[in-house]
Formats: C-alpha cells, structure tokens, sequence
C-alpha cells in the first residue's frame, strides 16, 4: 500500500572559512582548534598557519617556527591569482607581530571588497585577568585598524576594557562597554568572561553578548544577554579559540538570535571542558595536578556534542535598549 | 579509542592534498592526528598558480625536538606521503627510527610517493620490510575491461604456530574521467583506519577504504560537473575532495566494493 511519500531534502551547506592562526604539532590550539569542529559542522576551512609550533607555549618546552607578513601575503597571492579569493567568513586570533596583523588587515579589506557580505570573526586576544600578554604595541593596532573591520568579536573583560578604555565593574558598566564596542565596528560583541559577581554564586563567571539589529522602520536596537557559566578549576589553552570558532558555526545558523548561539556555542564548551577534565584527572591520578599535556582538549572524542550539542545552559535577556 | 598518528606531510591553504587530506577523516574515526606540515603552499600544484613555504629539514628536526623535550614523543602510527627532498626524506626516516624505539608496536604507513611505474613487485616489497602492500593502482588488464583499473593488497601473518602465511587480494576499481589530486593521501589516511581496525583481514580492510574513496570521488565528481556546466571540462579547484560533505561516508562506509581473495 503506497501511504505517501516521504520527501528528505538534505541541503549541503556552502559556507567557506579562511581562518588565520597558529598550527601546533600535538594538541588543540589556534587553527588546531577551530578546523575539526568547523568541518564537522560541514563549513569548508581555508586554513593559514601563523606558525608552526610543536606544542602551545604552557608546555616546558616548545619549539618551531614563524610565518612572516610577507610570507602571509605570498600565500594569499596564491589563493588570488587562482581567483579563489572568496570567502564568507574570516577567522582570527592570537598574533605577535604588528606587521602580521597589518598584513592580515590588508587582506580582510581586499576580501571584504571581493565579497561585501563576508563576516569577520575576530578575537582580539590581548590579555586576561589585568595583564597583558602581547606586546603592548598591538593594542592601537586592534583598536584603529582591527576592530573597525570586525563584524563579530569575542573580547573578554581585560581586552573589553583595553579596547575602550573603560572599566567595567557592574553589569550596567559592561552593557556601556559593548555599546562603545558596537560603535566601533563589529554589530556582535560578546563578553566571553568577566570578573562580574554571578547571581549563581562564586562557582559561576558571568559572559555576556550583544547584537545590534536594525528593525523594519530602520531604527536601531540591540539584543543583549547575559550566561552563568560553570567555572572549571583548571588552566585550559586552545578554549578561546574553540569558542570563536563555535561562535561563527552557531551565529551562522542563528544570524538573528544571539540567545541561541550563545547557548548552543557555550553548551559545546561545557561538554568538551567537562569530558577534558574528566579525563585529564584519570591521566593524572588522585590528588594530582594534571599537565599542559594532559589537560589539551578531547577534541576528536566530542564530535557528537560538537554536531549536536545538548543545551545546557540559559541566557537571560537583559531589558532590550533602543537608540 | 586511544590511538595517536604522527602525520608528516604538505598542508594547503584552500583543497584537500597532504594533510589536510588525511587529518579530518582520521579526526573523524577518533584518532588522534599530530600533524607536522612539510610545506604550506596556497594550494595544490595541479592549478595555475601556487605559492608558499617548504620546512627544511632542520625545522623538521626542531619541531620534532619540542615533542620529545616533553616526553610526548610515544605514537602508534606515523603516515608520510610526498617528499621532495633527500635530506627531508632522510630526517624523516631518522624521526620513525627514533619512535619504533620509543614504541616497538608502532605502525609505520608510508605512501612511497614516485610517479606511477606499474609493476608488480609484492614479494620484493615485503622482502624488503613492510608486512601490508597495496598496489594502489596498476596497468593490469581488469576482468571488468577497460573502464576499470586493478588494485592488489598482500599482508603477511605470521600464524599462532610460528609458520607464515600471505593473504592476497584483488580489487577490480571502476575508472572516473578525472585528474584528482590528494586521493593517494585520504586513500593512506584511511587504510591506515581501516587495517587499524581489521588489522588480520586485508579484504575487509581494503573494501572499507576502497568504499570510502569511491563515496568521496562520486561526491566529488558530481559537485564538479555541477559547478562546471554541461559539456565542460571541471577546473582543479571545482575537483577538490568533497571532504567534509563526505563525513558520512567516512565514519560508516557503505561497501561498493568486493576484494576478491586470491588463493
């Protein structure tokens, strides 16, 4: 008996990514970090390495190799005379080098005239908790040439605070810090992590995000959120890469729902922490501290959670604001 | 599954050749992948253009170096393709002499990159080391004609009584009017998967990666005819690997094909 007909459209996605930063030999760093689980989200990765290093650098030792601004632009003249110097996302994150990040400049212009829609995902990775760990230099080079270009960028307090020159230290101040942010250049910010007191207790950081949205009657107005985020009681390296990356995927499915992708995007990095620790502490046995080593991300082991996360966490929506 | 693979090979910016061929779909199987890029061009040297960077062989060395400065140096496979230069070549093989010492398990999956000869020579190449062969492809007249190509695998085993024995097999792989290029590195990447996995069983291991590539390369043809037009001819960035559309395919391959054990 013919019931019906079942009729499954399975769209491929044709969404392609260049994503400038460091490789590292073992572990999940850099463009380690943002590859796998962007191409198990079936985003196409173009990947520049920055350098190559046989480990990140809170390892005892590490060694290797860097990627000079003319070497950067060698390797984007190849991607342009073949006339495939087109992108719909650009993807960056760790950078030493004033000329590096001029270069990488230079290109996100020339790319974004080849394709006016392309969305730069930028993580302006400066410092945390009140210390820099870059070269101070590179702060007027985010904040004049980077960050205007910018359409999403994922500071946290320290790098907020650089940027704008303000401090935050009530939630009122950290909504003023990404509206100056806004003003800046990118139409999403979000505040990965701050020193904020959680309504949850001391066992939660506060993150917060911002969209600006134009509505119908040309106007605009901003979407802003805040999350509880569960604090982990270990140095992990390679998060804020996997985050941005994470991000990109998420706001691409969810352009207009920042709620969404946030949740979704902070889900995905509680189920990789969690089942990181979990196995780091194995590794390490009873009562000891577990190593650089033994603490990178279980990247390849997540790959469920990262195609189909598990909500695990809320946003709220903080009062809506127009201008 | 615990299972770590130095890969030593080119990495390209924009295509799947080298490592960007093999690293997502062993990612994909749950292994992990240490890679090492031997070079960083913009992309593969079958277009116009290319341009980049190659590693000496004493940054090779260097970055080897760090790994075993942080006693992280224990692997279970290492996988090399192409190699232009002797004294890379050469380090290379100082480096898996290095870590078959630190892991005398280790499983060492060499793709001995030299153009295409075409001669069958399985006995000599297990004389001379390794107890898994495939002939990737040959010129060897196909029972099926001439739309097909022939493939052999030999794998020496070594029985619970102490004698030896070779399973052989033959694969009769269906042709497609195409240059690909980094096919030779996911077809490496995968045996390695697939004999990790059937590592007493050369048939199936070679019906799962022969499935897997052709899943791949009909994706991949398909897309390219597509983006091409009818009528003409597809240009190498429209040919580069469906990979990552392919990751079905990859974790679960359905078999297309049969490895025909030959006595």
């Amino acid at each position: 008996i013919l019931l019906g007909s079942w009729f499954v459209v399975i769209s491929v996605m044709e969404c392609r990514v260049l994503s400038i930063q460091s490789h590292v030999v073992r572990g999940y760093v850099g463009n380690k970090s943002a590859t796998f689980p962007l191409q198990v989200l079936g985003f196409e990765v173009d990947s520049i390495n920055s350098v190559q290093f046989s480990n990140h650098t809170g390892y005892a030792h590490w060694k290797g190799q860097v990627l000079t601004a003319e070497e950067l632009n060698e390797l984007y003249e190849g991607i342009k005379l073949n006339k495939v110097n087109h992108y719909d996302y650009i993807l960056t994150g760790y950078s030493r080098d004033t000329s590096f990040l001029e270069m990488v400049v230079d290109i996100i212009k020339e790319l974004k005239e080849a394709n006016p829609s392309l969305v730069y995902v930028c993580d302006p990775v400066m410092g945390d908790h009140g210390a820099m760990y870059v070269p101070e230099y590179l702060l007027p080079v985010y904040r004049d040439k980077v960050v205007p270009l910018a359409d999403i960028l994922t500071p946290n307090q320290f790098e907020a605070e650089l940027l704008t020159g303000r401090k935050i230290t009530t939630e009122e101040d950290a909504v003023e810090v990404m509206d100056l942010l806004h003003k800046m250049g990118p139409k999403t910010v979000v505040l990965t992590s701050s020193d904020l007191p959680s309504k949850r207790g001391d066992q939660f950081l506060v993150a917060l995000g911002s969209q600006t949205i134009v509505k119908p009657d040309g106007t605009n107005t901003s979407q802003k959120i805040c999350i509880d985020i569960p604090k982990v009681d270990a140095v992990f390296v390679g998060t804020g890469d996997l985050f941005a990356a994470l991000l990109l995927a998420w706001t691409h499915h969810h352009p207009k729902d920042l709620k969404a992708a946030c949740e979704k995007t902070v889900s995905v990095m509680h189920h990789v922490i969690k089942r990181t620790i979990t196995y780091a502490h194995e590794l390490a046995g009873p009562g000891k501290r577990p190593s650089p080593a033994q603490l990178e991300l279980r990247m390849v082991q997540s790959k469920a959670d990262i195609e189909n996360p598990a909500i695990v966490v809320e946003a709220k929506v903080l009062q809506k604001s127009s201008h | 599954m615990e299972c770590r693979v130095l890969s030593i090979q080119s990495h390209v910016v924009r295509g799947y050749v080298g490592n960007k061929s093999a690293s997502f779909p062993l990612q994909v199987l749950g292994f992990e992948v240490d890679s090492i890029n031997s070079v960083q061009f913009s992309n593969h040297t079958g277009y116009s253009h290319w341009k980049g960077q190659v590693l000496t062989a004493d940054e090779l060395h260097v970055l080897y170096q760090g790994i075993k400065l942080n006693n992280v140096h224990q692997y279970d496979y290492v996988l090399t393709g192409y190699t232009r230069d002797t004294s890379f070549l050469e380090m290379v093989v100082d480096i898996v002499q290095e870590l078959k010492r630190a892991n005398p398990n280790l499983v060492y999956v060499c793709d001995p990159v030299l153009g295409d000869h075409g001669s069958m020579v399985m006995d000599l190449l297990h004389a001379m080391g390794p107890d898994t062969v495939v002939i990737t492809s040959s010129d060897l007249p196909s029972r099926l004609g001439d739309r097909f190509l022939v493939s052999l695998g030999s794998q020496r085993h070594v029985r619970p009584d102490g004698s030896r024995t070779t399973q052989r097999v033959r694969m009769e792989v269906h042709k497609v009017d195409a240059v690909f290029v980094g096919t030779g590195d996911l077809f490496a990447a995968m045996l390695l998967a697939w004999t990790h996995h059937y590592p007493n069983d050369l048939k199936m291991a070679c019906e799962k990666t022969f499935s897997v590539m052709h899943h791949v390369i009909q994706r991949t043809i398909s897309y390219a005819h597509e983006l091409a037009g009818p009528g003409r001819r597809p240009s190498p960035p429209q040919l580069e690997l469906r990979m990552v559309q392919s990751k079905a395919d990859i974790e679960d391959p359905a078999i297309v094909m049969e490895a025909i054990v030959l006595s």
